[in-house]
């Protein structure tokens, strides 16, 4: 086993600890433990990157990755809805900055206008229809907190140790080269090229997930039309008995 | 790259002091417009401090940006603290970042740089000229600004301002898909998304989109009017309903980010009806269309487009006058029962133009933009007839229950 594997593995198991720790179960206790823990593995993850060359790129990566880091343990660990919202909303704000630091503008963009700017909408409009007062106990409280945690072992532990893998050691082959880097998402026909290769060869996968997207939305309108009849009913039935009366 | 940069940020400077001066003086603006319309005289008086010289209320701005800092500013105690003070930032950084792709002008010549610093093109008047998701941008930042309205209203922790912040998160979704329709079509007529590319299709065929396609023009229009929550779509601030809406609880420099922030988002909005449709820099016969231009050529295309932004704004203006308020049911009806079928109507015909119109164009011996703004005028009438027939946004409001009036007789109900 290599060095940075262990290193690797030490980050990922201090990082999960610390992010159980972290989590809101009841108590108070260990929340500071958990999040020096989670700080410690940080360190040791960021210790493991592999460096960009110059050091305006690596200052924004690195700025742009603990906001993201960062927001996303806030998003699990706060206690309340609304704030977990907003770290995640952060979250996608920081993974959109990514994704522009590496030239996908159009992966970028739509990140923030369908996550950001929709579906966390929607959460949040949820979220305050639901409990205005904000006090409810069982949303304040993680559900499984030791498996979500495992969880996160897991998939952390399996994605850095490859990703870090091809990272810190690359194969001469598999690294795009800069010529191929300027030619794929650098270009300035960048988007219609994205959108050849979307409605080219993904047309069928684009056109299953829109059906699927249509079903949702034809659902909810019947869910709702339902609704609408039962109350009309039993307005007018009421009605109907006091006229009879 | 040190020369793109010091450019880049002396855009960034201008673009910005511009802004903040533009918004002052609308504000001015809009009060001497609402004195004109209603038959008043409006702020007329502050000039020059310390001495009697009036210069027509042209003081007036400054004023109240002063009273606006320092007045004391209050937090009440019920609030929640961290958001209460982080969604004003969020909106007006929302509002401002939105001119970062925004084009202010064509092009200005290089030759004024020094030879030493390698400029070798001519200067895009935008901010960040390399961005080839223009419109998607103004989007996703766009999108950004619902957070300032919806925490501000939850963070003040008061009913009025709730309502007013739920109320916005709806009609701020609602339009943003009407909005989106409507730039489709222009984005399909020029197979760019860039906003200079729009532009310059415009100058280039002489013929502005608001003419091709007159349906989108309306629908993003409308719909824009009602992003930038302007008077006929102002549900989420109603003065006579809600107090003052999401920023009821405000007060000092949090209160007048919202209010520039809203004027920021109305000058967006006149700003991409005027790039998108009302075809950007360009004029007949006096601005060109080419990238190459002098210094005379370079300013009068900056002085047409502000001069149409500033029309279009003057319309918004004179629009928030003479339009009562939509019930919130009509404000919905509106959006998904007419905006945006009606997009659809229109990214069809656009599409189908795209795909057929030059070969029919050829046929019928037209020009392919005049083939297409025929389509368009005729898809604009006959989906007005039948918006006219159908009249989708009445709804029924009688009461659903027998209400007893004083003069029925008790009597008679009870037996």
């Amino acid at each position: 086993m290599k060095d940075s594997h262990t290193i690797w593995i030490l980050a990922t198991l201090l990082g999960s600890l610390g992010l159980w720790l972290m989590l809101p179960r009841g108590g108070r206790r260990g929340r500071l433990a958990g999040a020096a823990l989670a700080v410690v593995a940080l360190g040791l993850a960021a210790s493991q990157t592999p460096r960009l060359g110059t050091w305006t790129a690596e200052g924004i990566f690195a700025a742009l990755a603990l906001v993201t880091v960062v927001a996303a343990a806030a998003a699990v660990t706060c206690r309340n809805p609304v704030y977990c919202a907003i770290w995640f909303g952060l979250t996608l704000l920081g993974t959109a900055g990514l994704f522009l630091l590496v030239g996908a503008q159009f992966l970028a963009a739509a990140t923030v206008v369908v996550y950001a700017g929709a579906i966390l909408v929607t959460f949040l409009f949820v979220l305050m229809l639901a409990q205005p007062e904000g006090k409810a106990a069982y949303d304040r409280a993680s559900w499984e907190a030791m498996l979500s945690a495992v969880t996160g072992v897991v998939l952390i532990g399996v994605l850095s140790i490859t990703v870090g893998g091809a990272l810190t050691a690359p194969p001469p082959e598999a690294a795009p080269s800069a010529a191929a880097v300027q030619a794929g998402v650098l270009r300035p026909q960048h988007v219609a090229a994205l959108g050849t290769e979307l409605f080219g060869r993904h047309l069928i996968a684009i056109q299953i997930a829109g059906t699927l997207l249509l079903t949702a939305l034809v659902g909810a309108a019947v869910i709702i039309a339902q609704g609408k009849n039962t109350k009309t009913d039993s307005i007018n039935s009421k009605e109907l008995k006091t006229d009879e009366e | 790259m040190l020369s793109t940069l010091i450019v880049a940020l002396i855009k960034i400077v201008l673009a910005l002091a511009g802004l903040m001066t533009a918004a002052a003086y609308l504000v001015l603006v809009e009060r001497r417009f609402a004195a004109w319309v209603q038959d008043r005289r409006g702020p007329n008086r502050v000039g020059v401090p310390l001495t009697r010289i009036r210069l027509f209320g042209l003081g007036q701005p400054i004023a109240d940006g002063v009273k606006f800092i320092f007045k004391a500013e209050f937090t009440p105690g019920h609030v929640d603290k961290l958001m209460f003070f982080v969604a004003p930032l969020t909106i007006f950084i929302a509002a401002a970042a939105v001119f970062a792709v925004i084009p202010f002008g064509s092009v200005l010549p290089q030759d004024f740089l020094p030879a030493g610093w390698g400029v070798s093109e001519p200067i895009r008047l935008v901010a960040a000229p390399g961005i080839d998701v223009g419109m998607i941008y103004v989007f996703a930042v766009g999108s950004i600004a619902v957070y300032g309205v919806v925490l501000g209203g939850w963070a003040s922790n008061n009913k009025y301002s709730f309502l007013g912040g739920l109320r916005s998160g709806a009609q701020l979704i609602s339009y943003e898909l009407p909005l989106g329709l409507g730039i489709l079509g222009v984005v399909l007529w020029t197979g760019s998304l860039r906003l200079d590319a729009i532009i310059a299709r415009q100058a280039v065929g002489g013929a502005w989109n608001c003419v091709l396609q007159p349906l989108g023009f309306l629908i993003f229009a409308v719909a824009a009017c009602a992003e930038a929550t302007r008077l006929p779509f102002d549900l989420p601030e109603t003065e006579q309903e809600l107090v003052g809406g999401y920023h009821t609880e405000y007060s000092g420099i949090k209160l007048m980010m919202y209010l520039v922030a809203e004027f920021l988002h109305m000058i967006t909005a006149s700003f991409l009806i005027v790039i998108l449709f009302l075809g950007g820099w360009h004029f007949w016969g006096i601005t060109g269309s080419g990238e190459a231009v002098t210094w005379p050529v370079a300013l009068l295309r900056v002085a047409v487009l502000l001069a149409k932004v500033l029309g279009v704004i003057l319309f918004f203006m004179l629009a928030r006058w003479s339009w009562p308020r939509f019930r919130f049911d009509q404000l919905m009806a509106l959006g998904w029962k007419v905006l945006i079928p009606l997009g659809l109507v229109n990214v069809v015909v656009v599409a189908a133009w795209a795909e057929f119109g030059p070969a029919l164009a050829a046929r019928w011996g037209i020009s392919d933009p005049l083939g297409l703004g025929l389509a368009g005028g005729a898809a604009l009438l006959l989906c007005w007839l039948v918006v006219a027939a159908s009249d989708p946004t009445r709804v029924d409001n009688s009461p659903r229950r027998r209400v007893v009036t004083p003069d029925q007789d008790v009597e008679e109900i009870f037996n």
